[in-house]
């Protein structure tokens, strides 16, 4: 029995294996050709394109912005040259935003010989990473990246070091107040006169409009026939509500009237700023009772799920790619969102490697700029500090003061692929800046004016959490729950973080984050 | 199947005995211990890994743990009694419930459907079996993601392939309604791991005894015959365990729901998965992500064991 | 002597149905598969673009440029490692659970128990452990915790594929003086290849696309493929050529992986050895 079975599977076996073999064979083939080319082609650049123009090979601009008795970035040079050979880990956003240190990196290795070595982490991991790292005995990271609203929270947990000893040693004190308002003032890289944190980046939330779809004569008297007033960029929600039917109404599929994001874990921005436009506040300041909804924080979400009907089918679940595609491609009239777009809708960066997935503009020279509507919101941003656990503490500090400093910073905001933003007065007031595209310093002008009257995102002690709540209320209207519902759950939601976390405590710190530029009622 | 060292200790021959008995124990010993050295080294490393992390994560879910507030005192019950409360958090485990049951269920029979079609001789065979596996060798990010393109209103094909069908321009947004976007996570889910009861099914199917089901088409038994009192009963530990590792794998879904909805609207589509790791890591409420794992695991203990004493039952 | 056995669905049937079910499954893939080829203009287009319009290796280069290729090595290298430790002991403690029932029903559900908790609850454990063994951002760190994690699933699985196998084989091999672990590794094993093919794609599988641990153990050094893939997803971009890319990257070995070990899935290795 066993003898004739074994010839068989053995036959069998072998004609697999012949097969199997030539199978091998071609599928290795094919695999080591596909990497072959793609080598071959990385290293010929762009040659099989057509008619694509070469990517740009010097990104970084030089810049010189000295005022005061010495410049920043010279000095934390000097002073890192003895710290040749260190290595330094720093945390930083993934993907786009950490070709900002990679490209800033060999530059400070080759003036300092301290190596800088990127890690990095997607967003929501940022928060969470550092803190666990110093919770269980820190040391992986030098620099720590982090956002204002977790200011308070990194400083209870110790996971940034106070950077004062350092700054009095070695910084040039008017760089302190380089920084445009907002982004100096108590809550944001500092707490009380102790710096925690150097801003890094002026993220706010910009109207962008077509100018050429605004001064079409054809679509201003329509719309006067239709509304009774001149189409402009709007200054009120209202308008903003009108001008967007007008031109989904219109043009639609084509052109919508405009589109923000919606998406889960983001909403939340655009909710804050306009809530606090209408004349909203958070928290009522004696009681911590929460008062997001308030008639004006349901007038707020009603108003969003209404925008929602005239914006493109899917926008509930847009986020910025989404809506980058669709402006870039012509199909918006109007959109609400952060700074880079701007840059990249101008055609500026177009041909850098970095953004060769950012699809190319359509409508660059028509883009104008102001400010959003009621009040705009400050969408967080970005602090560098330093980890008390690091071993290298003065290095990881200069670097973020060389990185951090007028001209360094300002070639940085300057790069195409920068997704840092123009934070300090010497950036607004850039004559290089300015000449970077034809409307530069329009676009200039309007983030400065947009971020002196803005309204910072809540940056109390379980941020995240009232955010959160805010959030899920948004995308729950959106689905299709009434929003003073809504706002109702996340205000029960609210009440119990506050208590969970000492309503006390939390008072005092609502009272010191109002104390910032942010108002605590109407726009200023 | 009973074990059988009973019966070789019985018809061993006297050459044998003298054979293996060697070094310092003798047979009798030999045959109490060596069972356990098979088990030995999976017992130590589990043991070794998980001990220490299980106690510590067991202690912190006694612990009122903010990241905001400097005290970390001991609080008794008190998160497992907020937990009782905590409306997401059964909402959490609906949900969960939901895509275990009608998602594995699916799976299990798309799977098995698939291995019984795939295991006789075909042309093309192999091609189709490695293809199948594709969708499980994709990460689960990039197969959240990409499904979040394809069910996207305007930009993804799904609408598309529907405006054909019906002849006119379909562009509702899927995952932007609870109900919808639970249609979608289970079929993303479906699509991920009906490969996965696919491979263990065909393997199962192929290990069975050929001369089986030989004599069963000589007695004249049909193809379903075969499949109702062949095939299943034969393949019962198999189905059993698949079912069972899936399902444990599917309570800890996570991937798919972070990158379609990331719960929303609202809270409607999270996972008790999904909501541990915003809890526990988003929020870093430590105390309280350990005290909702560990409900989890109390839960799936509980029903596990009695589940599995059911099965036996039914098996014997 | 062949019976014309009765199918219950005839050869075209067989076909079709596998072909509906291929182009289900398939299609996700191929749509991850072209668009490592796209433009940025055709990642987020309406109407969707199906095949890219001026195809590009554009993508490809940026993901070897920028340490992709280190990525997809540290990953194969932690899950061939994985897997292999995982299917040893894994069927080392699954023939003693089938064969000689130690434990009873405790020690297998205890084993098994191992799975029911979600990572996100014991990693701050974890990493405090790792941390004083200085093993954060190595190989050792992730492979051991996939081991760990993979073994309730191999000794389950290879616990069931044993007992499918006739005892008789083993019985009589011991009785012709094989002692117990020849007769494991010898002969038991050898029958259950299916079997230890499934085990051993999926504890692969499992190790290889593996995120929560990765990212909260590995810092610079040892990073893997997922979490280098989840940074192409950020807040304020997709980069979906280079997503697409490194998917294909890392589907290839694995294509060719599940290829190869088809082999293993032949009916009738036990054919005829009861007689």
């Amino acid at each position: 029995m066993w003898p004739n079975n074994k010839k068989y599977f053995y036959k069998e076996e072998a004609k697999m294996r012949a097969s199997r073999v030539r199978k091998f064979m071609l599928l290795l083939f094919a695999v080591l050709f596909l990497i072959g080319m793609s080598v071959q082609f990385g290293m010929a650049g762009k040659s099989g394109k057509e008619s694509a123009p070469a990517p740009e090979k010097e990104v970084v601009k030089e810049t010189v912005v000295v005022s005061g008795p010495f410049s920043s970035a010279s000095k934390a040079v000097e002073e890192a040259k003895k710290y040749k050979g260190t290595t330094l880990n720093v945390v930083w956003e993934a993907g786009l935003q950490s070709q900002d240190p990679l490209t800033m990196g060999p530059k400070w290795e080759e003036l300092t010989g301290i190596k800088i070595k990127v890690v990095e982490l997607s967003y929501n991991d940022i928060y969470s990473n550092q803190l666990q790292d110093h919770l269980t005995g820190g040391s992986s990271y030098d620099v720590i990246t982090f956002s204002p609203l977790w200011l308070i929270d990194y400083v209870t947990a110790g996971v940034v070091a106070p950077l004062n000893p350092y700054i009095d040693q070695y910084m040039n004190k008017d760089d302190l107040k380089d920084y445009l308002n907002v982004y100096g003032a108590e809550g944001y890289g500092r707490i009380g006169e102790t710096w925690y944190g150097l801003p890094d980046d002026g993220d706010v939330f910009v109207l962008y409009y077509r100018k050429d779809l605004f001064e079409d004569p054809a679509n201003k008297s329509d719309f006067k026939a239709k509304y009774g007033y001149e189409l402009a960029p709007p200054k009120t929600w209202d308008q903003f509500n009108d001008i967007g039917n007008f031109f989904t109404d219109k043009f639609s599929p084509k052109i919508y009237g405009g589109a923000i994001q919606r998406l889960e874990g983001q909403v939340y921005s655009w909710w804050d700023g306009a809530f606090s436009g209408n004349g909203g506040r958070f928290f009522d300041p004696d009681t911590m009772k929460p008062m997001i909804n308030s008639p004006i924080g349901v007038k707020t979400l009603q108003q969003m799920v209404d925008q929602n009907k005239w914006m493109p089918p899917g926008v509930e679940k847009w986020g910025f790619v989404e809506i980058l595609s669709a402006w870039m491609d012509g199909k918006l009239a109007m959109v609400i969102t952060w700074p880079p777009i701007g840059r990249w809708s101008a055609g500026y960066g177009a041909t850098v490697e970095q953004l060769s997935w950012v699809p190319k503009t359509k409508v660059a020279g028509k883009v104008g700029y102001v400010p959003p509507p009621g009040r705009p919101g400050l969408a967080g941003g970005f602090c560098l500090g330093i980890s008390p656990d690091s071993k290298n503490k003065e290095a990881a500090y200069l670097f973020i003061q060389w990185m951090n400093s007028p001209e360094i910073s300002l070639q940085r905001v300057m790069l195409p692929f920068a997704l840092r933003d123009p934070f300090r007065i010497s950036h607004f007031e850039s004559p290089l800046y300015s000449s970077l595209w034809p409307d530069a310093p329009e676009y200039l002008n309007c983030l400065k004016e947009a971020a002196m009257k803005g309204q910072m995102e809540l940056g109390i002690p379980g941020a995240r959490e009232y955010a959160e709540a805010i959030d899920n209320a948004c995308t729950s209207a959106f689905a299709g729950t009434d929003p003073k519902a809504a706002l109702d759950n996340a205000a029960k939601r609210w009440e119990e973080i506050t208590k969970r976390l000492g309503a006390d405590k939390q008072k005092e710190n609502y009272a010191l984050w109002e104390k910032g530029p942010w108002n605590k009622e109407g726009p200023k | 199947m009973e074990g059988f060292m009973g019966e070789a200790a019985n018809t061993v021959s006297p050459g044998s005995g003298r054979r293996l008995k060697s070094g310092w124990f003798t047979y009798r010993q030999k045959k109490r211990i060596t069972p356990w050295l098979f088990v030995a080294p999976c017992v130590v490393i589990i043991l070794l890994v998980t001990i220490f992390p299980t106690i510590y994560s067991f202690g912190l879910s006694f612990t009122k743990w903010e990241i905001s507030l400097p005290n970390r005192p001991f609080i008794g019950l008190g998160n497992y009694a907020a937990l009782f409360k905590d409306v997401r958090f059964l909402h959490s485990i609906l949900i969960t419930a939901i895509v275990v049951v009608v998602g594995v269920g699916t799976e299990m029979f798309l799977g098995f459907g698939l291995a019984q079609i795939l295991s006789v001789k075909m042309k093309g065979k192999r091609f189709f079996v490695a293809a199948f596996l594709l969708p499980v060798m994709a990460m689960p990010v990039v197969v959240g993601y990409t499904w979040r393109l394809l069910w996207d209103a305007m930009y993804g094909p799904i609408n598309q392939i529907i405006g054909w069908i019906i002849g006119q321009p379909f562009q509702f947004t899927w995952l932007a309604k609870t109900s919808t976007a639970i249609f979608a996570i289970l079929v993303t889910e479906i699509w991920q791991w009906t490969p996965f009861m696919f491979l263990v099914y065909l393997s199962g199917i192929v290990s069975l005894d050929p001369e089986l089901f030989e004599a069963a088409d000589i007695d004249g038994a049909s193809g379903w015959e075969k499949l109702r009192y062949l095939t299943i009963p034969l393949l019962r530990p198999i189905i059993i365990v698949a079912l069972l590792i899936r399902g444990l794998d599917a309570l800890k879904f996570f991937d798919v729901i972070f990158a379609l909805t990331g719960g929303a609207p609202g809270n409607s589509t999270e996972t008790i998965s999904f909501y541990i790791y915003k809890t526990g890591y988003q929020f870093f409420r430590l105390g309280y992500g350990a005290a909702a794992s560990f409900i989890l695991l109390i839960a799936l203990v509980l029903i596990l064991s009695y589940l599995l004493k059911l099965l036996k039952t039914v098996m014997e | 002597m062949r019976v014309r056995s009765r199918q219950a669905l005839s050869q075209t049937a067989r076909y079709i149905i596998a072909c509906v079910a291929l182009v289900f499954f398939l299609f996700p893939i191929v749509w991850i598969f072209l668009t490592a080829f796209k433009t940025g203009e055709e990642f987020y287009h309406s109407p969707p673009v199906w095949i890219p319009h001026s195809p590009t290796l554009q993508s490809f280069s940026n993901v070897i440029k920028t340490g992709g290729l280190r990525s997809l090595v540290n990953t194969l290298i932690i899950a061939i490692s994985a897997t292999v430790l995982s299917l040893f002991v894994g069927s080392l403690a699954g023939y003693g659970m089938a064969r000689y029932k130690v434990g009873g029903t405790n020690l297998p559900f205890f084993i098994l128990s191992q799975r029911f908790m979600p990572p996100v609850a014991v990693i701050f454990p974890f990493l405090i452990v790792f941390k004083a063994l200085k093993w954060v951002d190595t190989y050792q760190a992730l492979i051991i915790i996939y081991l760990t994690f993979n073994l309730p699933y191999a000794v389950w699985m290879m616990r069931g594929f044993f007992q499918e196998i006739p005892v008789v084989i083993e019985e009589s091999a011991m009785v012709d003086g094989c002692s117990p672990f020849g007769a494991f590794w010898r002969i038991a094993l050898p029958l259950v290849k299916p079997g230890l093919v499934a085990t051993g794609v999926f504890c692969f599988i499992f190790s290889w696309s593996e995120f929560f641990f990765a990212v909260c153990l590995t810092r610079s050094k040892a990073v893997t493929l997922s979490v280098h893939l989840a940074n192409f997803f950020g807040k304020m971009m997709v980069m979906w050529g280079e997503v697409g890319a490194l998917s294909v990257m890392a589907m290839l070995p694995l294509f060719f992986l599940s290829f190869v070990v088809q082999r293993y899935l032949v009916r009738g290795l036990t054919m005829g050895a009861v007689k």
